[in-house]
């Protein structure tokens, strides 16, 4: 039996067991998608329903994103990012933790379907996948990928593919990848000031404002976000660029020393924006000057939500 | 090509301060070009978007009738950015209105019945609009008995006292107006409209009932009506939903297949127990 | 109608030939790269899936100046609006999807409806003819057929074209397209029962076709009471990319933007998938969670629509929120669902 069916087993067995336990009203995880690359988010509420639950590299979504405001005991089916997510949800108030079960999977890394696209241009009608490899189907033709060639570029500098702070894990801890050094950075940090902006006003260029990346954000959870606000109105609503960069920008430092690398963003873009390209630089900030890392303590504030007599304060001169 | 997005310039002629909270304002204006008065067609029950340049559009109904020459009114309640601004503004300053919008009240299949018409609070104004309208002698005498009901919290929350005083003197209307609460000094009807309705409800048979207000007193209106014996074909009511366009395009008004702005706001209850409750 | 022949060594010409007196617009680059751009007529390709965006754009773009006003001028007057007008050029579009067409149809009936006249979306519309490219090979997840539709449908078209011997067979389809086709040098042929051979083949590559009949049958209530809505909006993020990228979806929002000198009003796209879409000034809001959201997105293409439209789909099988759904909630199996309602 593959790696990824027994996660599926085990998830269906523990998800099972928590329903008819009493520990859970509910199993947030993912079911078979209706199209290729894709596991969908699924809530099982029965046993029965537990049988749709699937573990799969097309588990993109971030499903610590429908945790705030639910009143149920949840089982929350998460990968690395996605408990630590969980963790910050519980810390800023927006959950809690004795409701939350975080059945944790450890996770080798999902696919980017963009890469896919990029390799394999033609339609695609099927997906199936084994440990190591993606085998597609379409029209007249069949294509094998290996799937370390297609996988997101966030989980290739994952720090935390093993849940850390699960309340069980499904399966065997996977190997740490190398301390990420932010060194794709480098480049852009080079650049001036200006040159900065103009690689951002591109970034963003086809930006429609749907703000699927805000959505799909387990960090996103204001009732009303600043860009909806009407009184006053922060910010116009056309496809105006400097309103869509306000946008971006504002998001980005709101989610500073908060995001967890887990690009749920990029992927529900639907224009392919590398909207976390805002994020990393500020990640690095804060794991620079304030050595922190979100949700890896229950009880850790977000540095830039809290106030220390210690904090660096550099940047004021 | 006639361009419906485009408002006719319009003066404030004057501001009334129609509650104590001065949160109701009634603006009475006058068109730049008197043309546009005459392109500006409409009958009660139409509603018109107010628009304030640089700060949006507002859907308001038209609380004047088509027989009162020369302006339009509009009573405006201070909700949002645009009523507020509204609400600051002085007669002399120009801007524009754009309708007239949706349908009216359906005054040509009434013929010949008598007509009951319900007011609760400042949804009044289009009620107001359909009575001075019925009362013009070229329409008085193609109805039966005419019914006015109306209620609201207070007496300075009463809108247009001058008119239904003046109607209250009249034999070929009956009027009761009625405030919530006792006050002093208050010596007309008391009680919520229902209530009100209840005691004086004229029998259901040729006659069709008009209700305007909010969605509680609606709500509360219906059963008396029905035990009354009012059919729900008969029972007439203006919906409110939020609206850009007022053109049955932009999309958010609607309930079910229809639009409140362009087939509607006025459905009978008939209609709406078909539809969705999405108002 | 008649039909016509342009062979591979005419191709080039025939595009020139189009180009006489209008822009020509074609879908250029392929996947989320492919979409409608002006095109030297030497350029056009007709190798692409379809356009990542809807054509919709071309007609009712995400943002759109309608009025200005100023509040020191005299003429008119102060503070009144004036008409910007819309920017028409006359157009040929090249390579509209069936699908994409027949969508361009249902908004055109909403822009244009039994009251009121949109003049902006009028004036592009007239003034751009279209020719379709019909679909030999369907994407997988496309459902055209399902919607009562045909990857060789004609709905909204001028010209129907399909690739032919590495040139391309044309069926002319309205005065307006066959008076264009008669202004180049494409070759009368009987095509009809090619092109009804091709149809057939296409259709058939789409699959045993579900139609979704007892849709129609239900009435609205009986599928607004529904017992699965909420199931089916649950995983819904709420962001509105299938009422972005929907060829029919046609909804915006009116702002105003002003400084101290008089300023624009402008209508940008806006989507039912957004609370504020529908909530009152009193903070009322008759839409006021997903489930009311997601039940009206779908109700609106699959039976508030076919209402208005003498049984027209609101969804016309393109397949675009089908992929790009992020939550994957996927049309065919709301309709499926909607299918299964009960009668009461």
């Amino acid at each position: 039996m593959s790696n990824l069916d027994t996660l599926t087993q085990k998830i269906r067995e523990k998800a099972k067991s928590l329903l008819e336990g009493g520990q859970a009203d509910v199993v947030i995880g993912y079911r078979t998608g209706t199209v290729p690359l894709m596991a969908a988010p699924f809530f099982a509420r029965t046993p029965q329903d537990c049988d749709q639950l699937v573990w799969s590299s097309f588990a993109r979504l971030n499903l610590a994103n429908y945790l705030p405001g639910r009143t149920e005991k949840v089982a929350l089916v998460a990968k690395g990012c996605d408990a630590r997510n969980a963790v910050g949800q519980v810390a800023e108030n927006q959950y809690p933790k004795d409701k939350l079960f975080i059945l944790g999977v450890p996770c080798s890394g999902q696919v980017d379907a963009a890469k896919v696209a990029a390799k394999e241009p033609r339609p695609i009608q099927t997906s199936e996948e084994t440990d190591d490899s993606i085998k597609l189907t379409g029209p007249g033709y069949s294509t094998d990928l290996k799937k370390e060639d297609v996988l997101r570029r966030n989980c290739l500098t994952c720090a935390h593919r093993t849940p850390t702070l699960a309340n069980e894990l499904v399966g065997p801890e996977v190997p740490s990848l190398p301390t990420d050094d932010f060194s794709d950075l480098t480049a852009l940090l080079a650049k001036s000031s200006e040159e900065r902006l103009t690689y951002f006003k591109d970034l963003i260029k086809d930006c429609l404002r749907c703000y699927a990346c805000r959505n799909a954000c387990p960090l996103c959870y204001c009732p009303v976000c600043f860009v909806d606000e009407t009184r006053p109105q922060w910010l116009g609503k056309s496809t105006d660029p400097m309103d869509t960069m306000t946008f971006h920008l504002l998001r980005g430092l709101h989610c500073a020393g908060r995001c967890t690398a887990c690009g749920a963003c990029e992927t529900a873009c639907p224009v392919n924006i590398k909207v976390r390209e805002f994020n990393r630089v500020l990640d690095k900030t804060v794991k620079e000057n304030w050595s922190y890392e979100p949700g890896l303590a229950w009880d850790q504030k977000p540095p830039l939500t809290v106030y220390q007599p210690n904090d660096p304060a550099d940047f004021i001169k | 090509m006639n361009n419906p997005y485009l408002p006719y310039p319009v003066r404030i002629a004057d501001i009334v301060v129609d509650s104590p909270d001065k949160s109701l304002r009634t603006f009475k204006f006058e068109f730049l070009d008197p043309e546009d008065e005459n392109r500006f067609a409409y009958l009660p029950g139409q509603f018109a978007e107010l628009s304030v340049p640089g700060q949006g559009e507002i859907p308001i109904g038209i609380a004047s009738s088509p027989t009162e020459k020369g302006y339009v009114l509009f009573t405006v309640n201070r909700v949002g950015q645009v009523s507020s601004f509204l609400h600051n503004m002085k007669p002399g300053d120009i801007m524009g209105i754009r309708g007239p919008l949706g349908h009216p009240y359906p005054v040509d299949t009434l013929k010949g019945k008598n007509i009951v018409i319900i007011a609760s609070g400042f949804a009044v104004t289009t009620l107001r609009a359909t009575v001075v309208w019925l009362l013009h002698p070229d329409n008085r005498s193609n109805y039966g008995r005419i019914t006015f009901v109306y209620g609201a919290r207070s007496p300075g929350h009463l809108l247009f006292r001058e008119d239904w005083e003046a109607w209250q003197k009249r034999d070929d209307i009956d009027v009761f107006v009625a405030i919530y609460k006792p006050v002093d000094g208050w010596t007309g009807k008391v009680g919520f409209v229902p209530a009100v309705l209840q005691e004086i409800c004229p029998p259901a048979e040729n006659t069709a009932a008009i209700i305007c207000g909010p969605p509680i007193a609606i709500k509360t209106t219906q059963p008396v009506l029905f035990e009354a014996g009012y059919k729900p074909e008969n029972i007439i009511m203006s919906l409110e939903n939020r609206m850009k366009c007022g053109l049955g395009i932009c999309g958010r008004c609607n309930v079910g297949p229809e639009y409140v702005c362009k087939d509607g706001p006025v459905f009978t209850l008939a209609q709406l127990n078909e539809l969705p409750p999405e108002y | 109608m008649p039909e016509y022949l342009v062979k591979e060594n005419a191709l080039a010409d025939f595009f020139r030939e189009l180009t006489q007196d209008r822009r020509l617009l074609t879908p250029q680059g392929q996947g989320e790269n492919c979409r409608l751009e002006e095109t030297d007529p030497s350029k056009v390709s007709l190798e692409y899936t379809n356009t990542h965006k809807s054509p919709k754009e071309c007609f009712f773009p995400q943002t759109e100046k309608l009025l200005a006003f100023s509040k020191e001028a005299d003429k008119p007057h102060p503070n009144e609006y004036r008409d910007l007008g819309d920017k028409a050029v006359a157009t040929v579009i090249f390579g509209l999807r069936p699908c994409d067409a027949r969508g361009l149809c249902v908004a055109d009936k909403v822009f244009q409806n039994d009251r009121f006249t949109d003049p902006y979306w009028k004036g592009k519309y007239e003034k751009t003819l279209k020719i379709g490219l019909a679909c030999l090979n369907p994407s997988p997840q496309c459902f055209c057929a399902a919607m009562g539709g045909s990857p060789f449908g004609e709905a909204g078209l001028d010209v129907l074209a399909y690739p032919r011997d590495k040139g391309l067979g044309l069926k002319t389809l309205t005065e307006a397209g066959e008076a264009l086709i008669k202004t180049t040098k494409a070759e009368p042929g009987d095509l009809k029962s090619e092109i009804a051979d091709l149809e057939k083949k296409a259709i058939e590559a789409q699959g045993p076709i579900d139609h979704f009949v007892a849709i129609n049958e239900r009435k609205i209530m009986e599928l607004y009471k529904a017992p699965h809505w909420p199931t089916t909006a649950e995983p819904c993020l709420g962001c509105g990319v299938c009422t972005f990228f929907c060829p029919t979806c046609h909804c915006f929002d009116i702002q105003d933007e002003a400084n101290e000198r008089g300023g624009i009003r402008m209508r940008n796209w806006d989507t039912c998938m957004s609370a504020l879409f529908t909530q009152h000034g009193s903070g009322h809001n008759p839409r006021p969670s997903k489930t009311e959201r997601i039940r009206q997105r779908f109700m609106h293409k699959l039976k508030y629509i076919p209402i208005k439209q003498d049984g027209v789909r609101g969804c016309t099988g393109c397949g675009r929120c089908v992929v790009m759904c992020p939550a994957n909630i996927d049309i065919r199996s709301v309709a499926a669902l909607m299918a299964q309602t009960q009668a009461s």
